[in-house]
């Protein structure tokens, strides 16, 4: 069963040519921003000779903060255009992050922006602050491209208030994702007003060139990462379910059957957001990570049933389509730096760090994988692993609670003791939020710098 | 892997942010709307004629004129004025930095001495300083406003002042210098025809915003108004202030040059 899937040697070669120790881009790309971010100020300075008293100031501000929320909106869109560079370089997971962390500042942006303009419209008419309201219904009505951008606005505030951590947690993920779709509508919406009424983009030509050309861009991935990339990947490789296999309870393996799957592109550690075409799971898509390196022929991932979706996949049929996106994820062979590596799983997060333990390059003794799981049933796939680590010359640990539910005990000591050079070894981790975090601690306890800590979170 | 610390973070984001935008709010210069008011308003109708033939008494003393800017940076004129006549021009604010030092050390001496020689602000560029030039004549036009502003009592002598030049020419059009005000450039086109306003056209307002609509309210009227005052001393349009001053500072600068 599944000893089929032990690539061994030549997924491991297959791993060596692709290994290019890369810088992760994040530094340039945050200084691009903030350079982005300068470019825009200066814009708005240049064509501001000068401020009157304070309606001109509160205008000013106003016109600071939209022109921000305008450049930055972009962003945050193109943080979720799934660029390979993004996703399989900087990460996934940290790419969420952002995108989560801009979305919130440009909505605060937004809010601050249309506060200020109208107030100081409000002023210039000579109206008071109360009168706020009544000078955004005028402006509504009598500016170009502000009804649009007044639903558009709506839109975003409706997506932010659902966003926010209480409300979010008490919606079904796929409701929460469609509504969070509608996103583009609102970028969409809120463009025209930027350009038709945007002081800076009236007076200077180039400035509206150059704002046509950023979101033209962003729109431009968006439409080739989102949706032609997946369209001619799933074209290319027509996969499907092969067989669902139940590895412990709770636990299940799918294998996914295709052509030549090995052309995708994937390495050991990354995953593909996973639709099934099958009742009832067809209109959401899960990121699983592969459990096994890609094989020309067949791919597999192993999902612990903790949600409505995980549940379901026990009672695929084989032979329903699958749809998948990707490779993303950037906790690949790319990420090591030494010659020694320490694979740290947690429950079902040994699904990244088994297909790591089988290609991960390197000698009898420089790979070694600690498990964590609840007890000896739960330790999914352990037969595969002894198998490569028999293979490899790999060692291979277990930590489970005993039997009086007594938790294990992984601590810098601990780790030093198992592990003598630990502070020599570049570790990969995958695990829950909690235990992550208490690895990561004891980790850096034992003397391992945090560069050399590489870990995947979805947790915002 | 770095313990987040969401709260702090945003208030860290909000302080940067609003004091950000307030250093530069503050780092801008407050337009002054009086001075504009006095450049463009102030001015008397016997400015209508011709400014440059050093026919209008000017008042004695020294007057500074508006800040032009341009490309470079801001020029400044400054004029002494003795018995009617320009006695001395300096620039006190000139472009600095860079290429401009040079330039600016080159053509400032030349654009005094020119303003001195020809008792106005109609004087050749130097060669190899356009935008200094251009920035130079425009803040001594505005300075020659101020000091004919001073020492030019006899308002009502607009449209009698028979002798003008612009009075024996026969219909012709001239566009002003364009103002610049906090919404944007004002740029006005007059057509002068037997010494009379006969028309007067905004070629560049305030666009974007709240602008179009002040801009299409006030405009308009200023237009109106320009032709039945038959010089630059016209009411502003209340709700319009900035707007109405860059439009009767940039008439003006119309007006001198159908004067000349």
């Amino acid at each position: 069963m599944t000893t089929t899937l032990a690539g061994g040697r030549a997924a491991r070669r297959q791993t060596m040519r692709r290994i290019r120790p890369r810088r992760s881009p994040a530094v340039p790309l945050l200084l691009a921003v903030g350079a982005g971010a300068v470019a825009v100020l200066w814009l708005w300075w240049t064509n501001t000779p000068s401020i009157a008293d304070t309606t001109g100031k509160i205008i000013a501000a106003g016109r600071i903060t939209g022109l921000l929320a305008g450049y930055l909106m972009a962003l945050v869109v193109l943080q979720m255009a799934r660029v390979p560079a993004l996703e399989r370089r900087v990460g996934s997971d940290r790419v969420a992050r952002w995108h989560a962390m801009s979305g919130r500042y440009t909505v605060s942006l937004v809010i601050a922006h249309v506060f200020l303009i109208m107030w100081g419209y409000a002023r210039q008419a000579g109206k008071s602050l109360g009168d706020i309201v009544g000078q955004t219904i005028t402006s509504i009505n009598t500016l170009p491209d502000m009804g649009k951008a007044a639903i558009g606005t709506g839109l975003l505030f409706l997506i932010a208030f659902l966003s926010v951590g209480p409300v979010r947690r008490r919606l079904p993920y796929d409701g929460w994702y469609h509504v969070h779709l509608l996103t583009y509508a609102a970028v969409f919406l809120t463009f025209w007003h930027q350009i038709t009424t945007g002081n800076e983009f009236a007076v200077e030509p180039t400035a509206k060139t150059f704002w046509y050309g950023l979101y033209g861009v962003v729109t431009a991935l968006v439409l080739w990462y989102r949706i032609i990339t997946p369209v001619r990947l799933n074209l290319r490789h027509r996969m499907r379910v092969a067989a669902v296999i139940e590895e412990t309870p709770g636990i299940v393996s799918v294998l996914i059957s295709g052509r030549r799957l090995h052309r995708m592109g994937a390495e050991a550690g990354q995953f593909f957001r996973w639709r099934f075409l099958a009742p009832g799971m067809r209109f959401s898509s899960h990121p699983y990570s592969l459990s096994a390196a890609p094989r020309p022929d067949m791919l597999r991932i192993t999902v612990k049933a903790i949600g409505d979706h995980s549940s379901r996949l026990r009672e695929l049929e084989p032979g329903t389509r699958v749809w998948a996106e990707g490779p993303y994820g950037a906790l690949t062979a790319q990420r090591r730096s030494r010659g020694k590596v320490l694979l740290v799983a947690g429950g079902v997060g040994i699904t990244p760090m088994r297909a790591l333990f089988e290609t991960l390059p390197g000698a009898a003794g420089d790979i070694t994988l600690l498990y964590r799981a609840n007890s000896t049933q739960d330790l999914a796939l352990w037969s595969e692993l002894a198998k490569i680590a028999d293979e490899r010359g790999a060692r291979l640990m277990y930590a489970v609670n005993s039997p009086d539910g007594e938790r294990p005990d992984i601590s810098a000591e601990s780790l030093q003791r198992k592990i003598p050079d630990v502070d020599r070894h570049d570790v990969f981790m995958c695990g829950p939020p909690g235990f992550a975090q208490s690895v990561y601690d004891a980790l850096r306890g034992a003397g391992v710098p945090a560069r050399r800590i590489h870990h995947e979170s979805f947790e915002m | 892997m770095r313990k987040s610390h969401p709260v702090r973070r945003a208030v860290l984001a909000t302080a940067a942010t609003v004091s950000g935008i307030v250093l530069l709010l503050s780092l801008k210069p407050a337009s002054d709307p009086g001075s504009a008011e006095a450049a463009g308003g102030a001015a008397p109708p016997a400015a209508a004629q011709s400014p440059q033939g050093g026919s209008q008494p000017i008042g004695d003393g020294t007057v500074t004129g508006d800040a032009a800017s341009t490309q470079y940076g801001a020029v400044q004129v400054r004029l002494t004025v003795s018995g009617g006549k320009i006695t001395k021009a300096e620039a006190v604010q000139a472009p600095k930095g860079g290429q401009s030092d040079q330039v600016t050390s080159n053509a400032v001496p030349r654009l005094n001495q020119a303003a001195v020689a020809a008792q106005g602000a109609e004087i050749d560029a130097v060669s190899g300083a356009t935008y200094t030039s251009a920035g130079y004549k425009k803040s001594l036009q505005s300075a020659l406003d101020k000091a004919r502003a001073a020492g030019a009592p006899e308002s009502g002598a607009g449209d009698g002042g028979g002798g003008g030049n612009a009075g024996e020419a026969q219909a012709r059009t001239v566009t002003g210098d364009a103002a610049q005000t906090q919404y944007g450039p004002v740029q006005v086109r007059v057509t002068v025809s037997g010494g009379k306003i006969t028309k007067a056209e905004a070629v560049q307002a305030p666009k974007g915003g709240q602008s179009d609509q002040v801009t299409s309210n006030a405009v308009p009227k200023l237009n109106q108004a320009a032709v039945a005052a038959g010089s630059a001393e016209i009411d502003a349009v209340s709700g319009a202030t900035y707007t109405s001053a860059g439009y009767k500072q940039s008439l003006q600068s119309a007006l001198d040059k159908a004067g000349g």
